[in-house]
């Protein structure tokens, strides 16, 4: 069974059709990247995705591991095991990132009948992730995301994903405002978060963190739906001719 | 003012009650010629403009006091540490210090609440902490009557911490001197309530003297906060934090103002208010800078958040500069919960209820994460 299936998928935003039939399968172990001109959908795909309030589904539907997304809650969606990184990470002044991390981690345990993590090994784990990923621990006392760089927040979302160790990581255009440091140490983070028991959905502009993060599959979006599909070339020839020669 | 009044009927029954056996040294003249001359105030003062005044009068009116019944055996409801010098308010003895600073605190606006408790007065301390570091903090608990009136003296240097508990009173007055170079830590802690209650801070503080508050409040069936503090003397300092967080149909106003009387003080107030429900929040903040006291810096900030569509929020700072070379500042918010922190952590799978608990306890955190021991305020859940 695929992992995640999209099919036929129509979503409005603010009542205008961003999404227009969009069909899309990911299977166990693989990671596909949606990448496509400014305003084709990506985002909103990642968005409608997680449950976003003000993404409608008009039409089509969506599952992970066989269950219809499309009635769940945003906190249902992420506790079967779909994860979104944010492009825009919010930050929230008041609500450390332990604190957000613990009652995400809880959640979990509790939706999967286990008991909550234990105190120690909770900070234990986290402060390892966040060192893997550079980030300083005195961070996750902060408030969520607060004053953090650009590259810091997309690191916590690594950081977030890593813990949270879901389905289904979606990462919407997180390598965007990353120098190249920061872009190695984000791919370092999803690689070692790629499994045969999970996948990755990578919205990308570029080609570039593709580089870094091999996908299996490449998939160009157009206008709300699924243009083009191929293996990592299709990426390299869109670097190279631009997302026009996909009109032609 | 006709006679039906409720406040007429409470004003004619306090003029005639027999002088007070409680505290007899303790001088009522002013307070009975001020309710003589002047009334009790109504709905159409100001100043009682968002909280029915006349609900307390009732409240007032219950009391055993005010039906002539005397007042109950005081006892002590203040713990101090050893070196603290703490007396009864009715011991004959109290009257000296009362003499001394009673008074220097005193608040035009809410003269005709302290005369009526002037008249009700039935239990009462007063506190002088002077010239040293005290590291245990004084505690003022329940008192045995409806009428509390505290004074609280820091002085020659020393530096003290008061902390106020959740305790019933239908009024209550404190008085607080902090002297020259001196400095008082003060903590309220209000619990939800069902009575309806009104208290007044009432702050002066001498040159280089550093007075800091932070008061977090649930509500009442009715609870007026007047907190009045008087930077009267050069370079005084005055830090104000003050969350609140209310449920049900819960009240509370908050009538606060900062009185720069002399120059180069420094006053900073932080408040965050929550309201549920069907609850009532008002904060009046009010910076005075009166002439002369040039060279000040003083901020006021108030954000609030609304969760419900029947919960409501009257959040009014004013300004009034008389000096020069002054800085100030304010500013109010009203809203509510921002709906993408909201999605944000219900993306990690934390359920809506959770998520509103995260955040609407971090918004209270933050004005009071900075106030010194911000742990005793135990309003967060």
């Amino acid at each position: 069974m695929s992992l995640l299936r999209i099919e036929n998928l129509h979503v409005d935003v603010a009542g205008q059709a961003i999404l227009n039939g969009l069909n899309l399968t990911i299977g166990a172990g693989e990671v596909h990247a949606v990448m496509g001109p400014n305003g084709s959908g990506k985002s909103t795909l990642a968005n409608a995705l997680a449950g976003r309030p003000g993404y409608a589904v008009s039409a089509g539907s969506f599952s992970l591991d066989g269950v219809d997304l499309a009635p769940c809650s945003p906190e249902e969606r992420a506790r079967l095991g779909l994860f979104l990184a944010f492009q825009y990470p919010v930050e929230i002044p008041g609500v450390s990132n332990m604190e957000l991390l613990k009652a995400a981690l809880d959640a979990q345990a509790k939706h999967n009948g286990q008991e909550e993590p234990a105190a120690v090994d909770f900070i234990k784990r986290v402060r390892q992730t966040a060192e893997r990923l550079g980030l300083n621990v005195d961070f996750l006392k902060r408030g969520v995301n607060e004053g953090f760089s650009g590259g810091e927040k997309k690191r916590n979302e690594i950081l977030q994903m890593l813990l949270l160790q879901p389905r289904l990581a979606i990462l919407d255009e997180t390598d965007s405002g990353l120098d190249i440091d920061a872009l190695q140490v984000v791919a370092d983070g999803i690689n070692a978060f790629r499994a045969a028991n999970n996948a990755v959905l990578l919205v990308t502009h570029y080609q570039r963190l593709l580089n870094y993060v091999v996908p299996d599959q490449v998939h160009v979006l157009t206008s709300g739906k699924v243009v083009r599909s191929g293996d990592r070339s299709l990426a390299l020839e869109l670097e190279e001719r631009g997302y026009g020669w996909l009109d032609n | 003012m006709a006679g039906s009044t409720i406040e007429a009927a409470l004003r004619a029954r306090l003029l005639q009650l027999p002088p007070s056996d409680y505290a007899p040294w303790f001088d009522r003249g002013a307070a009975l010629a001020l309710l003589e001359r002047e009334g009790l105030p109504d709905w159409r003062s100001e100043s009682w403009r968002h909280t029915n005044i006349r609900r307390w009068y009732e409240a007032v009116a219950a009391s055993p006091t005010a039906s002539g019944n005397g007042v109950a055996r005081e006892t002590a409801f203040v713990t101090a540490p050893k070196g603290i010098h703490v007396e009864r308010f009715s011991d004959a003895s109290a009257a000296e210090l009362v003499a001394e600073y009673g008074g220097l605190a005193s608040v035009p606006r809410s003269a005709p609440l302290a005369a009526i408790n002037a008249v009700l007065l039935g239990a009462g301390a007063v506190v002088r902490a002077t010239g040293e570091h005290f590291a245990e903090p004084v505690y003022i608990g329940t008192a045995p009557a409806e009428f509390q009136r505290l004074l609280v003296v820091v002085e020659n240097g020393a530096s003290l911490q008061l902390i106020e508990e959740p305790a019933s009173f239908t009024h209550r007055i404190v008085e607080i001197v902090v002297g020259a170079g001196s400095r008082l830590t003060h903590w309220r802690r209000q619990a939800a309530a069902e009575n309806r209650e009104c208290s007044l801070v009432s702050v002066h503080i001498e040159a280089d003297g550093d007075y800091r508050l932070a008061q977090s409040s649930q509500g009442a069936d009715l609870r007026r906060n007047d907190v009045q503090v008087a930077l009267a003397g050069k370079s005084a300092q005055a830090t104000l934090h003050g969350a609140w967080r209310l449920d049900g149909s819960e009240h509370l106003d908050n009538q606060i103002a900062v009185v720069h009387g002399e120059g180069e003080g420094l006053s900073r107030q932080i408040y965050r208010g929550v309201a549920a429900d069907r609850s009532r929040a008002i904060l009046n903040g009010r910076i005075h800078i009166a002439p002369g006291a040039d060279a000040t810096d003083a901020s006021l900030t108030s954000k609030n958040l609304l969760t419900s569509d029947s919960a409501q929020v009257f959040a009014k700072p004013e300004l009034e500069i008389h000096a020069s070379d002054v800085k100030c500042s304010h500013g109010a918010t009203v809203g509510a919960l921002d709906a993408m922190s909201v999605h944000y952590l219900r993306s990690r799978g934390i359920d809506e209820e959770t998520v509103r608990a995260l955040l609407t306890n971090g918004f209270l955190r933050e004005a009071i994460a900075d106030a010194e021991g911000a742990q005793q305020l135990s309003l967060l859940r």
